[in-house]
């Protein structure tokens, strides 16, 4: 398999492992210095926001405690396009820029709708034949979220 | 034991004040009544200051009653509103959000306007009107505007309304000295749901509900001290809850220790705004929440964290980082707070048979006593004319 394919699978798989809920799947695809961050520009106080920023243990912490409290049992579908592959002078490290779609679709019934789009950009960290995620920016474009996700995008 | 219809249909056991007809969160006409009765004659909350710093800055805001409001900075840093409606053709003046204009000019005509309010031109004015329009005539039609519990804009759309003051009262005095520092937004978003507006604000206005947070069971309920906290009630309708210190470390294994100025490590103060402001200060988070109602079913609530002006990064991280985990869209509380709203609403639209919320619980006005609800809804019918167990029955009087 060629390089590329394994680092865009390897978005691929992080999306679809948020979308069944296996958190420790997840964090397995994350390198131990992973950091993840949800940003937004907002036009209300003409600056970005800050939604989410946290290292590996703080979002193991944070998905840990999802299960614990009530939530919404409408599940989340994430689709990610990538975009553009892009490799440091030394190889080591992939730049990743990928569309996001994420539906949500109500448990009772089963009626699906748009529920956010953004922008994600990856740093992938690639060593051997193993490619991992070292950072995820997720640059939301939709602000209006309703009553939000505990899971992240 | 179940019940049959008569039985789910007859009134609960309770005193009046202590329900309320599950109608007054569902009914149109009744909505079109609260617009008309309370939210154009309060004040409301529609922007922070620190959203508009610099001269000839702008915040639009959408008022209950329907039409866009702009709040601006003059160049004499005086914030005034108007509504955001050109006097000419009713065309929307600005459109976005937020941004800086020295003068509004009308995309459609060209008609301008100036920070006060004056309209400073009309292009062919005399061509076209000769004497019987002028400029000094057509001016934008202002709102009644004070900044203030800080540093928030609050506007009136009822020219003889009371003024700020007197509308809120001493219901701040709790938070005099955590207010008296100048703060700045750092965090903003807007949730449109599907509930009616009041079904939030009882949410900001009770803490039984606690039992549906992980988060404050573990860090509050089950703590020394929490059914200490007593509400008091003020004037107009407006709550605060006393303090206690929020035990963190039984959630996240680690306590917080910045606090907010002038007040205690993790303390968590709360006061609700009649009609539907609440602030509550989680240190080290400080969240206002304001709203606009679009409907009986449908509500726009805004979301506002805060920060202390020019602190320390690692402090305004700090901030940043408790306020997300649990408030933000991504944050673990919010959410369930406005799911239990949504399903409420989803459970009362059925309309077909009546049935009760209660506001019952009575515990000498401490931390799980309903008095903010009961205290909201004798306000409510004050300013409606309707008595909230029985809104269809017999009217009462309106207050003035």
């Amino acid at each position: 398999m060629s390089l590329d394919r394994s680092i865009s699978e390897l978005v691929y798989r992080s999306c679809a492992l948020l979308d069944e809920m296996d958190f420790p799947g997840y964090l397995e695809l994350c390198a131990p210095g992973f950091r993840y961050k949800i940003v937004a520009y907002s036009p209300e106080l003409g600056k970005q926001m800050v939604w989410k920023d946290v290292d590996k243990e703080e979002m193991k912490h944070h998905l840990e405690l999802v299960p614990r409290h009530v939530r919404d049992n409408s599940t989340l579908t994430r689709f990610p396009t990538v975009f553009t592959i892009s490799y440091s002078d030394d190889g080591k490290n992939a730049n990743v820029v990928s569309g996001l779609q994420v539906f949500k679709t109500k448990l009772d019934g089963g009626e699906t709708k748009l529920f956010g789009v953004a922008r994600m950009s990856d740093v992938v960290s690639v060593e051997r034949d193993t490619v991992k995620l070292l950072s995820r920016e997720v640059r939301m474009e939709t602000r209006q979220l309703g009553i939000g996700s505990q899971i992240p995008f | 034991m179940s019940r049959t219809s008569a039985e789910w249909n007859d009134a609960p056991k309770l005193p009046v004040t202590h329900y309320v007809n599950s109608k007054i969160y569902t009914d149109e006409e009744l909505h079109q009544e609260e617009v008309a009765k309370i939210f154009n004659k309060v004040w409301l909350i529609a922007c922070h200051e620190s959203e508009i710093p610099n001269a000839f800055d702008y915040r639009t805001f959408l008022h209950p009653c329907g039409r866009s409001i702009v709040v601006m900075r003059g160049e004499d840093m005086t914030v005034r509103s108007f509504y955001n409606i050109c006097s000419h053709r009713g065309n929307t003046l600005l459109q976005n959000p937020s941004g800086n204009a020295k003068t509004i000019t009308c995309v459609f005509h060209h008609w301008s306007y100036n920070t006060k309010g004056n309209c400073i031109d009309i292009p062919r004015e005399r061509a076209g009107y000769g004497s019987r329009v002028c400029k000094e005539d057509v001016g934008l039609r202002e709102v009644r505007t004070a900044v203030a519990y800080g540093g928030f804009v609050w506007v009136n759309v009822d020219d003889r309304c009371e003024s700020l003051e007197q509308f809120i009262g001493k219901a701040f005095e709790d938070m005099e000295v955590e207010l008296s520092y100048p703060m700045e937004v750092f965090h903003y978003h807007q949730a449109v749901i599907d509930t009616n507006y009041k079904l939030w604000h009882d949410t900001n206005r009770e803490l039984y509900h606690d039992y549906m947070h992980y988060h404050n069971r573990l860090t509050g309920l089950t703590q020394k001290g929490y059914f200490n906290r007593v509400f008091h009630t003020y004037p107009n309708g407006h709550v605060q809850l006393d303090s206690m210190e929020i035990q963190y470390q039984a959630y996240t294994g680690k306590q917080r220790t910045l606090a907010w100025p002038g007040s205690a490590e993790a303390c968590h103060k709360l006061i609700d705004i009649f009609p539907g402001t609440t602030y509550i200060l989680r240190a080290p988070s400080f969240r206002v929440d304001t709203m606009t109602p679009l409907g009986a079913n449908r509500v726009l609530i805004e979301f506002r964290g805060l920060g202390v002006k020019a602190e320390a990064a690692d402090e305004r991280a700090e901030r940043l980082k408790e306020h997300n985990s649990l408030w933000g869209p991504f944050g673990l509380n919010l959410h369930e707070d406005l799911l239990a709203n949504q399903l409420q609403t989803r459970a009362m639209l059925g309309g077909i048979e009546n049935n009760y919320v209660l506001h019952g619980r009575e515990e000498n006005m401490t931390t799980h006593d309903e008095i903010g609800m009961r205290h909201y809804y004798a306000e409510w019918g004050r300013r409606v004319g309707r008595m909230p167990h029985d809104p269809f029955g017999k009217p009462v009087a309106v207050a003035a």
